[in-house]
């Protein structure tokens, strides 16, 4: 079953447009990533599924729209954009209205504030709050009821790396225990490290989407999965004309301080190391990289920062 | 209805603002009103020379039954004025934090946050015109002699009710399509004290009464000054025409307000 289905979406402002026909399923029991940058409407999407933004053209629906939305929407915990909480009043009085408005009781109350460690601050006011505590509360209240979806928009903004690092094992424990997750984000490195599924939008527009791991074989110019080796030695420039001429080595990009080499799937660190040494140059570097979806994000979005 | 209520209760339950600006008028407008009607009956026992004007303003005095209702009710309107702003700011500040999204997004569809606001309306008026009645009571049992036809004028406590909740939409529909804080206010406080009695003025001095099927001015008329001299009244239209009239704008901002909401982008 879908969790979400997305048809045809499209939203406009003014004379920006802000989404262009977006359509996809995001299946139960993902971590469903939506990626793109700064301004490529991804917020714009999930205001609109939540109800809080009107789309221009298209539809979708929840569960296959078993229910009416707001019955829906209890059942979702929800971080959009900025946690939103009233200022004047304390972290369990903002949990209390969330909780009520969601029609569950407020014995979740103490456990989610546990969980993201805010338990000792519940009585403070909201504004008295750091950036990241205020993160924080917002994810603890999406936890109220105990949701099968939860929906994340940049849930990792504002936090310190260790919070950063509690909040990433949290989506994976989450989705673990059979919860779907949407969760939007321009951060590569946390979609990669916690989604199982992927949509790349820019500018309004649907890239790819499918699983991490299709997204990251389907190359744009050759179907052949490719592999990045970062070297370095005394004279980069000799190590260069060296490695020309081994087998296997698709392109050289010259870094700051090291070699970027391409290289066909089969090559090994080994058979670098060892040409190397035999050509009479010894390797002071020598990394193997998994082709990152950072590299397949610029190969399908192009490396424009306005992109 | 009283579900989303108690959870706008939550919402104000711990609010400096919120009771600042609630206690100023549960507490102002009785203190001014009891004020009013002890210094005016002082000043007329103590004019004593003419002897048939004095028994007249005391017997048929402002602060007497059955007028003691239009007295309250006219001064309960002033004092209003707090409450019109303290609901401009109920509003506002659930945009400025954004928590009308948030609401949504928790499951409310966009027809309960309305209602859970308009519960919040409902409540103003029924404190409000309960202390009307109280102080008008309180009021005409120590200053009148006879509480025989205490209940003749009692309709004013229902044109107050009225006035508040004529008062209220407006304060509702400028919050929700305004939705600043200090402008709301300000535009608020233009046309609550300017515009419309702006309006009353240059169409009454034109001698028609199209001056009393301005915004606020069919709940204002209801409740005259009541130290307003007799022959300043220019109105010769019937008193439910104006309730018509105060009906018909309540409906037609409720209209706009629902209609406006339910389709717009939820944005700061």
């Amino acid at each position: 079953m879908s969790v979400l289905t997305i048809n045809n979406l499209s939203k406009n402002y003014g004379g920006v447009r802000a989404l262009r026909d977006v359509s996809f399923t995001v299946p139960e029991g993902t971590v469903f990533g939506i990626l793109g940058p700064n301004g490529s409407g991804k917020t714009t999407l999930l205001g609109i599924v939540m109800d809080i933004l009107k789309a221009t053209k298209g539809s979708y629906s929840w569960m296959d729209q078993q229910h009416s939305s707001n019955a829906i929407r209890r059942q979702i915990g929800t971080l959009l954009e900025t946690p939103n909480f009233y200022h004047y009043l304390s972290a369990e009085d903002n949990l209390k209205i969330a909780a009520k408005i969601k029609g569950k009781g407020e014995e979740d109350i103490p456990k989610v504030l546990e969980l993201v460690n805010l338990y000792q601050r519940k009585d403070s006011k909201f504004n008295t709050y750091s950036l990241g505590m205020k993160q924080r509360l917002a994810i603890a209240s999406t936890l109220l009821g105990d949701p099968n979806i939860l929906v994340f928009d940049e849930p990792t903004n504002g936090l310190d790396p260790a919070g950063i690092a509690e909040i990433r094992e949290l989506i994976k424990q989450l989705n673990k225990a059979g919860k779907t997750i949407i969760m939007a984000s321009h951060i590569l490195d946390e979609v990669e490290k916690v989604c199982t599924h992927v949509a790349i939008i820019q500018q309004g527009i649907l890239k790819t989407v499918g699983s991490v791991a299709s997204v990251m074989n389907t190359s744009t110019h050759d179907n052949v999965t490719s592999l990045i080796i970062e070297v370095s030695a005394n004279d980069n420039a000799a190590l260069k004309n060296i490695l020309l001429q081994l087998n296997g080595v698709e392109s050289i990009a010259q870094g700051e301080n090291e070699l970027q080499l391409t290289c066909i799937e089969s090559m090994t660190a080994e058979q670098i190391n060892r040409f190397c040494f035999d050509k009479g140059v010894v390797l002071s570097k020598l990394n193997l990289k998994r082709k990152s979806l950072e590299t397949r994000f610029l190969e399908i979005t192009g490396k424009q920062s306005d992109r | 209805m009283l579900n989303l209520f108690k959870i706008e209760w939550l919402k104000v339950r711990t609010y400096r603002t919120f009771w600042i600006l609630f206690l100023s008028f549960i507490v102002l407008f009785p203190v001014a009103f009891y004020f009013s009607a002890y210094k005016y009956m002082e000043s007329v026992s103590t004019r004593g020379d003419i002897q048939e004007e004095m028994l007249k303003s005391m017997f048929d005095g402002p602060f007497v039954f059955p007028k003691v209702w239009l007295a309250s009710a006219w001064m309960g309107g002033l004092f209003f004025i707090l409450i019109g702003m303290l609901f401009i700011l109920l509003i506002t500040n659930e945009v400025q934090y954004r928590t009308h999204r948030q609401n949504i997004i928790d499951g409310w569809s966009r027809m309960d946050f309305l209602k859970a606001k308009f519960s919040v309306l409902l409540f103003f008026v029924l404190v409000s015109t309960t202390l009307v009645f109280l102080m008008g009571l309180l009021v005409g049992f120590i200053y009148s002699s006879s509480a025989a036809d205490m209940l003749n004028g009692i309709r004013y406590v229902g044109y107050f009710a009225l006035m508040a909740t004529l008062y209220l939409m407006l304060a509702f529909l400028i919050g929700i399509l305004v939705k600043r804080t200090g402008l709301s206010i300000i535009i608020y406080f233009t046309i609550v004290c300017l515009v419309d009695n702006i309006l009353w003025i240059i169409f009454t001095l034109k001698g028609n009464q199209l001056g009393y099927f301005m915004p606020l001015e069919p709940v204002d008329s209801l409740v005259p000054n009541p130290f307003k001299p007799k022959l300043l009244e220019k109105r010769t239209l019937e008193d439910y025409v104006l309730i018509i009239t105060a009906f018909a704008y309540i409906a037609g901002y409720i209209y706009i307000i629902i209609n406006h909401f339910k389709k717009t982008d939820l944005k700061t």
